[in-house]
């Protein structure tokens, strides 16, 4: 474990804890303080976009595990994460509490992972990438097919109540979702710690040498899925808490593709990481959204649509940058800073 | 049975357009150990510079077809130098994950072009068409279907009879090994992207003229990936048989399932037909079965 100049660990305990110093704990708890007030600035729009970026964080923090840590590259998380959404959407409607119904969208979405998880144990890499990418594409047909969740029209689900109140503002919604984020965050980073998480790290690196080692491949390939799919099956359940609505069009073959962007630019393997990667991305998103208007009357032959299509080449070439230049991403970058920062006098 | 009849027919036609989409995928495959996934994008591309250079520029066909070439020849240049030679030596694996990226990129800038409005090629090829058994097969048709069997030809030969293909096959094998033993790598990389390109080129006009240049048409590079998972990545011939295979079955369920599903399983079928394959035959059809080493 690195640790910097003059920072001892000097009981086991201490060693092993996530939030290890004191500047760690300042940290941790000025962010708390400042995401419980944050929606009292009232401000609709920045709101709504935190919600947003906050269940993409999860349902990518769910493909960290799995593609990340677990090196079993999935296409499928936004079809897993609209197994969830709809299945919120369904229990919820015959009259079941949205809290109890939460974790069954989860384990519901992880059991139909299991599905890719079976392909995991035949095939890997980039055969695994396309099964899961048919897999998404079966999955997405079904939904808008089939009656109980409403073909193409989608799904509706009313506002949950919490102990009596009615959760249906923005700022409402914000500290659910933010709560869970909480959750959902610290699990996956004790996950890598656990020997789940280094079974899985095994298995990512050569999964041969692992299974030789003792380690069941048939059982921790299904965990990794099945782990993954739940982190989705949440975040659809949260988006359809976020939009009330769950709809095939929400859940397209690109956003696979954003999830997967997402923790390559990030960092494949970090936890952490994944918070850049979905930072960058909706930052990239907003900012071409301020830039284009300007741009579209300049030249006014790129058309109407020039922000969504710009940031999508950004994307990609962002993309492959990363993965020729930094291939552990963001998360790297940030280290690296900081690290020049402490010494800063000197190189480092 | 004349529906029968119709619908094979109109299968093995569609099956043999994917056989060429996956023909693009995997000669990249056999040459350098990378499974493409820009490919769809990059014989959108051509196909809209076609578009240019008949309907706005209004240039001959004698003139329009070379500049395509160069074209792909120039597009083919470029992803191999900036994105695929630096990751020569590199986990296939991230080159995949470079493809995908360079499929994203290009999308936005295709997308940019289409504005939402399919873009229809003019018919450059001659307009006779051949019934048989109520199907008009159009020239169309058959022209891409005599262009597959030419090209498979052709890369067969490349493959197997040339020094190059040689070497093709070796830096498929292990980059690093096939640079030592004197094999000019990147040479390889370079030409195969100019080749592939090429091959995609056609592949992507051709399409365009069936179903016009629009939104859904990069799609169809996935769907030439999955034809070439079918076939297997290392085999042409494979590419060509699950080409024919899924389009029948394509052609099949739509004729004759989908009165019982309402409709759509076109769409699916093929997927559906992934998923159950690679659970009996995890490399495909004919591809080559890895025994893999510590």
């Amino acid at each position: 474990m690195w640790r910097p100049c003059g920072v001892f660990d000097e009981t086991y305990s201490s060693d092993m804890s996530i939030v290890r110093t004191k500047f760690h704990w300042i940290c941790l708890i000025v962010s708390l303080l400042f995401v419980m007030i944050f929606p009292l600035f009232d401000n609709y729009y920045l709101l709504s976009l935190f919600n947003k970026m906050a269940i993409m964080t999860i349902v990518a923090m769910g493909l960290q595990i799995l593609s990340g840590m677990c090196g079993q590259i999935s296409f499928g998380q936004a079809a897993f994460m609209s197994v969830g959404a709809y299945t919120s959407c369904i229990l919820t409607n015959i009259g079941l509490s949205f809290w109890i119904v939460m974790p069954i969208a989860g384990i519901v979405s992880g059991l139909i992972g299991l599905l890719g998880g079976t392909s995991a144990l035949r095939v890997k890499g980039f055969y695994l990438a396309i099964a899961t990418l048919a897999l998404h594409f079966v999955i997405i047909w079904l939904t808008m097919h089939l009656e109980i969740t409403g073909s193409t029209e989608g799904l509706h689900m009313d506002p949950p109540t919490f102990f009596g109140i009615l959760i249906d503002t923005e700022p409402q919604k914000f500290y659910v979702i933010i709560s869970v984020l909480a959750l959902m965050t610290y699990g996956a980073r004790n996950l890598v710690r656990t020997r789940v998480g280094r079974v899985f790290v095994a298995i990512r690196d050569n999964d041969l040498a692992a299974q030789v080692m003792g380690i069941n491949l048939f059982y921790y390939k299904l965990l990794a899925f099945f782990i993954a799919c739940f982190y989705a099956g949440i975040g659809g359940s949260l988006w359809v808490l976020w939009l009330n609505l769950a709809h095939p069009d929400q859940f397209g073959l690109m956003d696979n593709v954003y999830y997967l962007g997402m923790i390559i630019i990030g960092g494949l393997g970090s936890i952490p990481g994944v918070f850049f990667g979905v930072v960058f991305i909706v930052l990239l998103d907003e900012i071409l959204m301020l830039v284009a208007p300007p741009l579209s009357t300049l030249f006014p032959s790129l058309g109407m649509e020039v922000s969504a299509n710009l940031s999508l080449s950004i994307f990609g070439i962002a993309i492959v940058l990363f993965l020729i230049y930094e291939p552990r991403g963001l998360y790297r970058t940030w280290n690296v800073i900081k690290n020049s920062l402490r010494v800063y006098p000197f190189t480092y | 049975m004349d529906q029968f009849l119709g619908l094979t027919l109109t299968g093995v036609m569609n099956g043999c357009l994917y056989a060429l989409v996956a023909a693009s995928i995997v000669l990249v495959y056999k040459a350098t150990h990378v499974v493409s996934l820009a490919h769809g994008q990059l014989m959108t591309v051509i196909a809209l510079f076609f578009w240019y250079c008949l309907v706005p520029w209004s240039l001959p066909l004698w003139l329009a077809l070379p500049l395509m070439i160069i074209v792909a020849v120039v597009i083919g240049l470029m992803v191999n130098g900036f994105a695929m030679r630096p990751m020569i030596g590199q986990s296939s694996f991230s080159a995949f994950l470079v493809t995908f990226g360079i499929f994203i990129a290009i999308s936005g800038f295709v997308q940019m072009n289409l504005k939402g409005v399919s873009k229809g090629l003019p018919t450059f090829l001659p307009s006779w068409s051949v019934e048989l058994a109520d199907v008009h097969l159009s020239s169309v048709h058959l022209f891409s279907f005599a262009v597959t069997i030419i090209i498979f030809l052709g890369l067969a030969i490349l493959f197997k009879f040339t020094t190059i293909g040689l070497g093709m096959r070796g830096t498929s094998e292990n980059h690093q090994l096939a640079q030592s033993t004197g094999i000019g790598v990147d040479r390889i990389f370079a030409f195969i992207w100019i080749l592939s390109t090429i091959v995609s080129a056609v592949a992507g006009i051709s399409l365009a003229i069936i179903m016009d240049i629009q939104y859904e048409l990069p799609f169809l590079g996935i769907k030439g990936l999955i034809v070439a998972l079918f076939g297997g990545l290392e085999s042409l011939l494979g590419a060509v048989i699950a080409g024919v295979l899924l389009g029948l079955l394509e052609t099949f369920a739509a004729g004759y399932l989908d009165p019982f599903v309402g409709g759509g399983l076109k769409d699916v079928a093929a997927y559906i037909a992934l998923l159950i394959l690679l659970w009996v035959k995890p490399y495909g059809l004919f591809g080559l079965v890895k025994i893999e080493r510590i």
